[in-house]
């Protein structure tokens, strides 16, 4: 496999040179931009597997920025922020972030955190025999992470995907929160309800008929989430 | 009582110092006596037309009684009608006695011999009184409607002034000035009770002051010594709210009345202003202190962020990649930015949760994953330790901002990690309790003097035997001003080498958990 290309956007100087160093002395393929703008030209320019993008810069701002990628690509997305309040890190997550850091961190939890969202699950069992989900105008298309509803189609970060999969190779069961963040986030989670919340309700969004009254995602309120399989 | 403040409205307010400087109203006392000067002009003014109407008549162009007397009559009209009441019943006196001895047989002489002519000159004389008394009447409804109109253009150009008050300056100053320039009193004073301030213009004396204090706080009407004086309390809702004192004035009763409501709804209006004002102001300081705050933690923690980048990317390297001492040194850098960050993350917390910047993010959380991510964050310094978690999964919801209660933890457990010596263990636990859910954290450190159980909650405040720890003395009062905004605070037991125990509330969340 070929290195990964990471493409940093920060307006700071010296976090760019540090990332470039640091990221290329860990095998990865770097590249930097000062502002969204030139980060989104870059992204057209060029194909990346991952930004890390800084939320604090002038001109147009992480948030947006994480949207504008996201409105075009399921490129892995980390933000970086200084700010530890949650809700700056959900309306990160709700931006399209698939997970976020906050400064100043270490430099091995980062790289921790690339690797696991770069990470692809390994297939689980059973799941190469998913059948495509029909199911209520929904057309849930495992192979091409596509889901479609009622005719129209989006596509699913790979997180996203990720974590619909290993809800849907277990139909009507409750999972505990513990578990599906330690199956599709890594071993280190276990505790970032947030993250669940978040991706559960971007999840709603694409694949339930009315996002508001869940069919198939069902929360088991204190337990988990559930799968919901008609029979 | 308050101090009294005696504005002079000459020096207070920038403008009107030329119309209360440059036009001084007459002395009072030549006011009244102008008055009696004029009365008197005006009698002897019409006793003369009485005496012109004789001479003429009874000289010039001869004519009888009768003529003469209604001659006399249309005199006394024409008095009354351009004097008053005094003057035309003088002249009705001065009139009968020339036509009793010029006209009335014997002419010469005030003795009348004809009985007829007795009647005749009662008549002429019930006549011409009550002709002067209708017609003076008749002057004065007319003078007093005139007046009326006065007042109440005064009062209109008044409240429009009062209306258009510049709310930039002081409002009270203008409101005396107003009441100067456009109602035509000689001496003003405004008594505001709440602070006790004296505002006047035109108004010297000290007796002044102690009436506008009387009439304020007994709410009654009091008159001055010179008569023209009147002090009248400002009422609001029935509550006075000051006095107003005026002198040289010639305002109605219900004129002064409406005069006195318009300073009271201009006070309250002041009143509304100024609060409007200061929150105002004091909702744009704290916007500012907010925005500041943060560009103060994004400017500190940036390039904190590349030192911690670099230091922790040396440091993780394979044990050969730092010679010892080059490792001890990276450590040492480590460990600063490390403090340096935590340090600047306490003193921005603590100026954010003292400054009313922070609102409460309530949300249901459990209280043993609120415990675990608090652990999480302290990985790295409480790996070494002994740390007993024992709090129940079964405890119910509880409904609080779980980020600051995290903080809570993290501190609580840094403090616990720091004054216990490292080999002892540490017990995190929770249990209910009057209703709330206790979360505790007991250490078996060296315990906290009975003397020192209260000073350690104040900001920077290092325990006297402490001084070697790193610590920032924030970390405690940040602890107890986030349970109080909660509703709740932290309890300290501690006896001397048992240790301590830190523990606090935290209430139970009703309803259903928002996943």
């Amino acid at each position: 496999m070929s290195a990964a290309k990471v493409l940093v956007i920060d307006d700071d100087p010296q976090i760019r040179r540090v990332m470039r160093s640091t990221l290329t002395a860990h095998g990865y393929q770097v590249n930097d931009a000062r502002s969204g703008e030139e980060g989104l030209e870059e992204l057209r320019k060029s194909s990346y597997d991952l930004v890390l993008l800084d939320m604090n810069m002038p001109g147009m701002g992480g948030m947006e920025t994480c949207r504008m990628i996201r409105s075009s690509s399921e490129i892995a997305i980390i933000m970086l922020t200084v700010n530890n309040a949650e809700r700056q890190k959900v309306e990160a997550l709700d931006a399209g972030a698939d997970d976020y850091v906050t400064k100043p961190f270490s430099t091995p939890e980062l790289l921790a955190r690339i690797r696991a969202t770069l990470r692809r699950l390994p297939q689980a069992p059973g799941q190469e025999n998913l059948q495509p989900l029909v199911a209520e105008g929904v057309n849930l298309d495992l192979s091409s992470r596509e889901v479609t509803v009622r005719g129209q189609t989006s596509r699913l970060t790979a997180r996203e995907f990720e974590l619909l999969s290993y809800l849907l190779a277990r139909p009507n069961k409750t999972l505990a929160h513990r578990e599906l963040l330690q199956a599709v986030w890594g071993p280190d989670y276990g505790d970032e309800l947030e993250y669940l919340r978040v991706f559960i309700n971007r999840l709603r969004k694409k694949i339930e008929p009315d996002p508001s009254k869940p069919r198939f995602l069902v929360t088991d309120a204190w337990a988990g989430y559930r799968f919901h399989l008609p029979q | 009582m308050t101090a009294v403040r005696s504005v002079n409205i000459a020096e207070a307010a920038p403008r009107p110092s030329v119309d209360t400087q440059q036009a001084p109203e007459p002395p009072k006392l030549s006011r009244a006596a102008n008055k009696t000067f004029r009365l008197i002009l005006r009698s002897t003014v019409g006793v003369g037309l009485v005496v012109a109407t004789t001479f003429f008549f009874s000289r010039l162009v001869p004519l009888n009684a009768t003529t003469a007397g209604f001659c006399y009559l249309v005199a006394i009209l024409l008095i009354a009608t351009k004097g008053g009441l005094v003057e035309a019943t003088i002249a009705s006196i001065a009139a009968m006695l020339c036509f009793n001895f010029f006209f009335l047989p014997p002419v010469g002489t005030f003795t009348i011999s004809d009985p007829q002519n007795w009647i005749a000159l009662l008549a002429f004389l019930a006549t011409s009184l009550t002709a002067s008394q209708l017609s003076a009447r008749a002057k004065m409804r007319a003078l007093e409607s005139e007046e009326r109109r006065n007042e109440i253009e005064r009062l209109y150009s008044l409240s429009r002034a009062l209306l258009l008050i510049d709310t930039a300056r002081p409002i009270v100053n203008q409101i005396v000035h107003q009441i100067f320039t456009t109602c035509g009193f000689a001496g003003i004073g405004l008594y505001i009770r709440s602070t006790g301030e004296i505002y006047r213009a035109g108004l010297e004396n000290a007796e002044v002051e102690d009436k506008l204090r009387e009439s304020a706080v007994r709410s009654v009407v009091l008159k001055g010594e010179s008569p023209e004086l009147v002090v009248t309390p400002v009422r609001l809702g029935g509550e006075p709210i000051g006095s107003v004192a005026l002198s040289g004035g010639e305002f109605s009763d219900a004129a002064l009345q409406s005069l006195v409501n318009l300073v009271a709804i201009g006070l309250e209006r002041a009143n509304a202003q100024k609060v409007v004002t200061q929150a105002e102001v004091a909702r744009q300081s704290e916007e500012l202190k907010s925005t500041m705050l943060d560009a103060l933690a994004h400017e500190f923690k940036t390039p904190l962020t590349s030192i911690k980048a670099v230091t922790t990317d040396l440091l993780s390297g394979s044990p050969n990649a730092l010679q010892p001492h080059q490792h001890e040194l990276m450590t040492i850098v480590d460990e600063s930015a490390d403090r340096l960050s935590k340090l600047v993350s306490d003193a921005i917390l603590l100026a954010r949760i003292e400054g009313g910047t922070f609102r409460l993010n309530l949300g249901t959380h459990i209280p043993s994953s609120l415990v675990n991510g608090a652990l999480r964050q302290m990985k790295s310094l409480s790996a070494e330790r002994d740390i007993r978690v024992d709090v129940p999964e079964e405890l119910p919801p509880v409904r609080v901002d779980a980020e600051l209660i995290q903080v809570v933890l993290t501190h609580l457990l840094d403090n616990a990690l720091k004054y216990s010596s490292p080999g002892s263990p540490i017990h995190i636990g929770g249990r209910m309790g009057d209703g709330k859910v206790i979360l505790f954290l007991a250490d078996k450190g060296k315990g906290i003097r009975e003397d020192e159980q209260e000073k350690i909650f104040e900001k920077f405040y290092r325990g006297k035997s402490e001084h070697h720890l790193q610590g920032t003395g924030m970390g405690l009062p940040i602890v107890r001003e986030i349970l109080r905004a909660h509703g709740e605070d932290v309890t300290l037991t501690s006896s001397p080498e048992q240790g301590t125990e830190f523990s606090f509330g935290l209430p139970i969340a009703s309803g259903g958990f928002p996943l």
